[in-house]
């Protein structure tokens, strides 16, 4: 009985330290909500303002499951009063939201199409034998392709080809953990760097371009933003590599026998398959919708469109989309696009933005890169610590509030989103590497710094001079 | 009886595992050895799977595998599974996922009752905390660690005896030190204790400390019930009475040639959880394995 009682009472501090954050953030929203508004902000401002500052809480600390905080943010929206549930229902669900559900969708089919296989000797034909240029030709293919297709579907393609080719090098990991850094760093920057490319890049970027057209700011074409923005993503990268070559300088300089033994590996495989050349025709049809009918119909109905073609044509089974699509993930990011319109209508985000830049608002409007440096930084940081698209989400609609050009400071905040260098779960390529074991937490510190800061920099550069000419 | 081996890493675990599994084989008992890899954030969870099915594709190990392997390498090496199945090598495709973040190999045992290996992802303490509720075990052997913290949640959550193997030398040759009080848990760890001793021949130094100068019926009680159970056993054993910090005492007294036999603090949880207990204090500052029988 004693027993059975302190059993039961261990059981209950032991519930009560894992969720204790959750404790503490409640605590914090009703001491907050209780408190009067700041002034110039409506009270639903205001409490959006809370259900931001409990979410962010509880995403770092993560004492419930990551979509029962989406869950959260969404019901709270309904108890704090600031719309009724039909509202909430209607911000929760858009073109964005359909986008990264079918862009999640679209991975698992492009992934199991088994392309690696091609890439890797399509790469090492381009490369060579030579590490430092193996690793140039991942980080360029990487982004070259996240830049059409997302980040996520990128790294878990390449992925096994440099496991691969790291594997056939040396079969003893201690001998050839620089080498693993490089390559798998190569992919999962290169393809981070890639993302920003294109409207289709990632869901941020989509959710960049539903928030411009959402809000009554004029939206750009999927043309006009690669025009922009493709050549920085182009600039970036030997300097990408240039680091990590500095960073990680690997055991072996040339992988002959790594080569070799991964073009027998590849010859193997056997040929190309009709369906495989279906599949890349699908995606080609992807791309050219993309390009030619995003505006009319939306990038994330292309996306489903894909989707649409890869079941009813056989190449993907929807038991493995089920089972691979991160279900959570789509709630999450409805849930954060909800609380952005949220914080966009409710007058939260003008309110936040005079708040933050209200000192140096008229010194600000005067130069473009003051307001931008400000924001790069608030959404690198944000990024790292949360996940780079549910910071678009959330910092888009504030940073759209700042005075400027909306087609600016948007680009600026989705670009330096991209930039989560820094840790392993800032954003989906980072985690897949770091998922191999090849790499370590404080890895991504080494090189990411570094990396970080040149692009910032460079982001700085290139919007307040090449931007100019539009 | 069953036996919770956690193991780390190739490079550091060895010891755990060679001392878990010599105990385990005294006892007769099933064991499970686990491997807890790093966490996966969950924004990515879905896609790191996928890039993991697609390296099977190339026959690459998940990471995790290759520290079950270098285990089952291990039993092969010191005949603890069964001819049959050393002979038909480590088998990867037997590897179940029985969970998202959990995997599981079974194999058959010669000394022990049968060893299972599993491979699970996140934070150390829950997932040995939920696999030590599932799995019911009487024992959870894990490596030292020189995290305090660590110590303080594995006695306080983790509800199976606790066996840390610290700084253990194959080279020592260790005695038993029995911490012997009048509190309920002593009288389950001096029979633990005794058998320890038995199964690897040990003598045992059964040390009674006092913070006054005298010592009370409990305590002389006490450390008579002990002495009076080793010597039917058949076991050398000193009997040694101290005055002093018990903490320190005992500490100081291990040194690092023991392994320190505790029982289990039996006071109020919220009390050990604020003010901590003796077999957290000695298990975080001493420099041996020690056993906490609860």
């Amino acid at each position: 009985m004693f027993r059975l009682l302190n059993q039961y009472t261990s059981n209950v501090i032991y519930g009560f330290t894992r969720s204790r954050w959750l404790i503490i953030t409640s605590l914090i929203g009703i001491v907050l909500f209780l408190l009067p508004a700041p002034e110039g902000l409506s009270i639903d401002g205001y409490r959006t303002i809370i259900i931001i500052i409990m979410a962010l809480i509880l995403i770092v600390t993560e004492p419930i499951p990551l979509p029962g905080i989406a869950l959260l943010i969404i019901i709270l929206q309904v108890y704090f009063g600031i719309a009724d549930a039909n509202h909430v229902a209607h911000s929760f669900m858009n073109d964005a939201v359909f986008f990264i559900m079918g862009s999640l969708m679209l991975a698992v089919a492009i992934v199991q199409q088994g392309w690696d296989a091609r890439i890797a000797l399509g790469i090492i034909k381009f490369t060579g034998n030579s590490a430092l240029k193996i690793s140039f030709g991942f980080a360029v293919i990487s982004a070259l392709m996240s830049s059409f297709i997302g980040e996520h579907t990128v790294a878990a393609m390449m992925l096994p080809i440099g496991m691969t080719l790291i594997r056939y090098t040396s079969e003893d990991k201690t001998k050839v953990r620089k080498l693993a850094a490089l390559l798998l760093f190569s992919i999962a920057y290169g393809s981070l760097i890639g993302s920003i490319g294109t409207p289709s890049g990632g869901g941020r970027n989509a959710i960049m371009m539903i928030y411009w057209k959402e809000f009554g700011f004029d939206p750009i074409s999927y043309g006009k933003w690669m025009m922009m923005v493709y050549p920085l993503l182009l600039l970036q990268l030997p300097i990408l590599t240039w680091i990590l070559w500095k960073s990680f300088r690997p055991e072996y300089t040339y992988l002959d026998s790594g080569i070799r033994k991964l073009k027998v590996r590849v010859a193997r495989s056997g040929m190309i398959q009709p369906k495989q050349y279906v599949a890349v025709f699908l995606f080609f049809l992807i791309f050219l919708g993309w390009i030619f009918l995003s505006e009319t119909i939306g990038l994330g109905i292309i996306a489903l469109s894909g989707v649409v073609l890869y079941l009813v044509t056989g190449l993907a089974k929807w038991d493995d989309m089920s089972k691979h699509v991160n279900w959570g993930v789509v709630i999450l990011f409805g849930a954060s696009i909800s609380l952005g319109t949220m914080v966009n209508e409710t007058g939260a985000a003008s309110w936040i933005a005079d708040q933050v830049f209200g000192s140096i608002n008229n010194f600000a409007s005067s130069t473009p890169l003051l307001t931008d440096t400000v924001v790069v930084i608030m959404t690198t940081a944000l990024a790292n610590i949360l996940s780079s698209s549910a910071t678009v989400a959330v910092l888009a609609p504030i940073t759209l509030n700042l005075p400027g050009d909306t087609i600016h400071i948007g680009l600026v905040t989705a670009i330096s989103s991209a930039f989560g260098y820094f840790t392993a779960v800032a954003a989906p390529a980072c985690t897949i590497v770091y998922a191999s074991g090849m790499i370590k937490a404080k890895d991504f510190l080494k090189a990411g710094w570094k990396t970080g800061i040149v692009s910032i920099v460079m982001v700085l550069l290139y919007a307040n001079i090449f931007w100019q000419l539009f | 009886m069953k036996f919770l081996i956690a193991v780390g890493s190739k490079t550091y675990s060895e010891p755990t595992l060679r001392v878990g599994m010599q105990v385990a084989k005294a006892f007769n008992a099933s064991v499970t050895i686990l491997y807890v890899g790093p966490k996966i954030s969950a924004f990515s969870s879905s896609e790191v799977r996928l890039a993991q099915e697609s390296m099977e594709r190339w026959e690459i190990d998940r990471p995790g595998v290759e520290v079950l392997e270098w285990a089952f390498n291990f039993l092969a090496s010191h005949d603890y599974i069964t001819p049959k199945m050393i002979e038909a090598g480590f088998q990867k495709n037997t590897l179940v996922q029985t969970r998202g973040n959990r995997c599981e190999l079974y194999l058959q045992g010669v000394a022990c009752e049968d060893v299972n290996l599993i491979l699970r992802n996140g934070d150390i303490i829950p997932e040995l905390r939920d696999e030590v509720a599932k799995g019911g075990y009487d024992v959870t052997i894990i490596g030292g660690s020189k995290k305090r913290r660590m110590a303080h949640d594995l006695v306080q959550y983790i509800d199976s005896s606790i066996f840390v193997v610290k700084n253990f030398e194959q080279e020592i040759d260790y005695r038993l030190l029995m911490a012997t009080d009048d509190s309920e848990g002593t009288k389950k760890a001096v029979k633990f204790g005794a058998k320890v001793s038995q199964a690897f021949d040990m003598s045992i130094d059964l040390l009674t400390v006092s913070k006054k100068n005298f010592f009370g019926k409990g305590y002389r009680n006490a450390s008579k019930k002990a002495s009076t159970l080793v010597r039917r056993a058949g076991i050398e054993g000193e009997v040694l009475l101290k005055v002093g910090d018990p903490v320190e005492v005992i500490v100081d007294f291990a040194g690092n040639d023991h392994i320190i036999v505790m029982g289990a603090s039996s006071a109020n949880p919220v009390k050990k959880f604020l003010f901590g207990s003796k077999p957290l204090k000695v298990m975080s500052s001493c420099n041996c394995p020690i056993l906490i029988v609860k």
